[in-house]
């Protein structure tokens, strides 16, 4: 309630602007010819259908009403050349009438368009800098003496250089091209969409419609990065691995001395004890074994929040983290999946491998439903959880990752604890202490993850200023302390 | 990582669709001149108003502006001015507003930091062509036509000329 959602507010820019400001909607003419123009144009869209030209959507005409003021002035103008006797006055209306036929004899032209894109890198690191170039083509026979194109930007990138839009003259045949810099992030967009507005000579009437072109996509996945060590549950599966378990075995740190029972391995035995007193005791060690760990993030609409203006949200730090603590996962010879509270089907099923790796880090970086801007719809967390608990395998453990800003996240959490999956909390924190609102909000958060401390979870609170390697270190020397 | 900090979009036309309209409304300052001061001031004023409605990528400003420098056109000639002129800084005064209103229209749909210079002067020149035909037309028309006609009739002419094109086209 009291979080930031300023989110959408400072995407780039997307949309057509609303059209001429004179621009009143025609009383009766707007309906009537949005109506009219809707089947012609498109019938003669799909009859030259270019490799680049795509399709398009039905126009929408409208009248600017631009010159109906000066119809009104010409006759002003005659009515007072009359009035006074004065001829220059009435010539001058005559002038006014010969721009009123300029106003009326021409509509706005139905033209043909085709869009090619390029881009200078179509598979750019995160905060790279990418450039795309627009050329529009008249493909049809008449010329377009005001045309306008406005590039739709995909939503969760930014334009840092140069408007997307021009505007220009055509004439059948001819080119023109513009170039804007976006600046890449995580995530897999297709550049297909241009809004082009025609206008007739005298701008009495413009047309404007969408331009569906195949994609040009660019593609961006986060360079393999692995630096923390994640602190795990001590339920392990049976293989070998790195967590220390409180089973005695084989293994590096001592567990305990028993009796020497016959076949153990005499690396094993406690000569020091047997050359004190003559008996045969053996050592053990305390086992180290794998961890089956899963990943799951939170993608409810509810998590898209962010501290302040700008900056990410804590889903992008949660897919940030993910993506960092499965890489030093798996170095650390542990098997990792991943899964996600999300209306799309998320699911890795816990592996190791380059193979598995190379998967996850094209699921964490291109997966729509991964994107940086939050779902339409409401995800229903039971349904979810049945899903993803009737595919857990029984001995994995939980790291979710989710801001905790409502009570159904601390629920999800709890559910899978007490199904005997111990839950380790990775919590981008996105409150902020600078109105009553939100230092409320971030005590019930802080509430809410003592509750979840208080039942045995970790949880590992990650504050907006601080490296999710900080975060990590100081949990992991308060737990071992 | 990546703010989401960026371009913003500049919704007001740049300095050259001002100098476009500038140009225009120059041309009806000239055209009022001979009217006396009164004309000239006031086309002048209109012509400075007309240029800030640009600037600000405001259609009220840029609209009453036009209108006042047109007054001023309107004043010259009932001061006596020749027709030629007045005609001349009619179409100067309609090319001023024409060109201001798109450029603003322009600014408001793709930016002033487009490049839109080709698609503005294509605008004002084909403007000027009408304007001028328009005028030469009439002036035609005044000479050769009808003249011993009182002013009335040819007033209802041009009321039924413009009823005609309208009709036409719809």
């Amino acid at each position: 309630m009291t979080y930031n959602r300023p989110y959408d507010s400072d995407s780039a820019a997307g949309t057509a602007g609303t059209g001429d400001g004179t621009a009143t909607p025609a009383t009766d003419g707007g309906t009537e010819a949005t109506a009219d123009t809707a089947g012609g144009s498109t019938a003669e869209t799909t009859s030259e259908t270019t490799p680049e030209s795509g399709t398009r959507s039905p126009a929408t005409t409208r009248r600017t009403n631009r010159w109906v003021g000066v119809a009104g002035l010409s006759f002003l103008t005659a009515g007072l050349g009359v009035a006074t006797s004065t001829r220059p006055l009435v010539l001058a209306a005559v002038v006014g009438v010969a721009y009123l036929a300029y106003a009326n004899v021409a509509s706005a032209p139905s033209p043909s368009l085709s869009v090619a894109r390029t881009v200078s890198d179509a598979t750019p690191e995160p905060g790279d800098e990418v450039r795309v170039t627009v050329s529009v083509t008249n493909t049809g026979d008449a010329s377009l003496p005001d045309l306008r194109a406005v590039e739709q930007v995909p939503q969760a990138l930014s334009v840092v250089e140069g408007p997307a839009r021009a505007a220009t003259a055509l004439r059948p045949g001819a080119t023109m091209t513009f170039a804007y810099t976006v600046t890449a992030r995580r995530g897999e967009y297709a550049f297909d969409g241009l809004t082009a507005i025609v206008r007739n000579a005298s701008g009495s009437e413009e047309r404007e419609f969408d331009l569906r072109t195949p994609a040009t996509t660019v593609t961006c996945v986060p360079p393999v990065d692995a630096t923390e060590a994640v602190p795990l549950h001590a339920l392990t599966s049976r293989y070998v691995g790195r967590v220390s378990t409180d089973t005695a075995g084989d293994g590096v740190e001592f567990a305990s001395l028993r009796e020497y029972q016959h076949g153990d391995p005499l690396s094993r035995i406690d000569w020091n004890q047997y050359a004190r007193d003559g008996s045969l005791a053996t050592m053990e060690f305390r086992e180290e074994r794998m961890a089956t760990v899963v990943l799951l993030l939170d993608l409810r609409p509810e998590a898209y929040v962010q501290s302040g203006e700008e900056g990410r949200n804590a889903v992008e730090r949660s897919i940030d983290a993910t993506h960092r603590m499965f890489n030093s996962l798996l170095d650390t010879g542990d098997r990792v999946g991943v899964a996600a509270l999300s209306n799309d089907d998320i699911w890795l099923a816990p592996g190791a491998g380059p193979t598995h790796q190379a998967e996850a880090r094209h699921l964490l970086a291109t997966h729509p439903a991964l994107s940086p801007t939050p779902p339409a719809e409401r995800v229903y967390i039971r349904p979810a959880l049945r899903m993803l608990a009737g595919r857990l395998p029984d001995d994995a453990q939980v790291v979710f990752c989710s801001p905790m800003v409502d009570g159904a996240a601390a629920y999800v959490a709890r559910r899978l604890h007490v199904r005997g999956h111990p839950v380790t909390v990775v919590s981008p924190d996105p409150t902020r202490r600078d109105t009553v609102g939100r230092t409320l909000a971030s005590v019930e958060r802080s509430n809410r993850t003592s509750d979840l401390r208080a039942t045995g979870l970790r949880v590992i609170d990650w504050p907006d200023d601080e490296s999710l390697y900080e975060a990590l270190e100081r949990a992991r020397r308060r737990w071992s302390a | 990582m990546v703010g989401v900090t960026g371009y913003e979009l500049v919704r007001r036309p740049s300095r050259r669709s001002v100098a476009v309209a500038g140009l225009a409304g120059t041309f009806a300052v000239v055209a009022s001149v001979p009217g006396g001061p009164l004309p000239t001031g006031l086309a002048l004023g209109g012509v400075v108003v007309l240029l800030a409605g640009v600037r600000l990528g405001r259609h009220g400003v840029v609209d009453s502006g036009a209108l006042v420098a047109f007054g001023g056109v309107v004043a010259a000639a009932l001061s006596g001015t020749g027709a030629v002129t007045v005609v001349f800084g009619t179409v100067a005064a309609v090319v001023a507003w024409d060109s201001g209103t798109s450029a603003v229209s322009l600014s408001d749909q793709v930016g002033g930091d487009a490049d839109t210079l080709r698609v503005e002067a294509l605008h004002a020149l084909v403007g000027a062509g009408v304007g001028l035909v328009g005028g030469i037309v009439g002036f035609v028309l005044f000479r050769v036509g009808p003249t011993r006609q009182p002013v009335t009739t040819l007033f209802v002419l041009l009321l039924a000329a413009a009823v005609l094109v309208v009709a036409l086209n719809r």
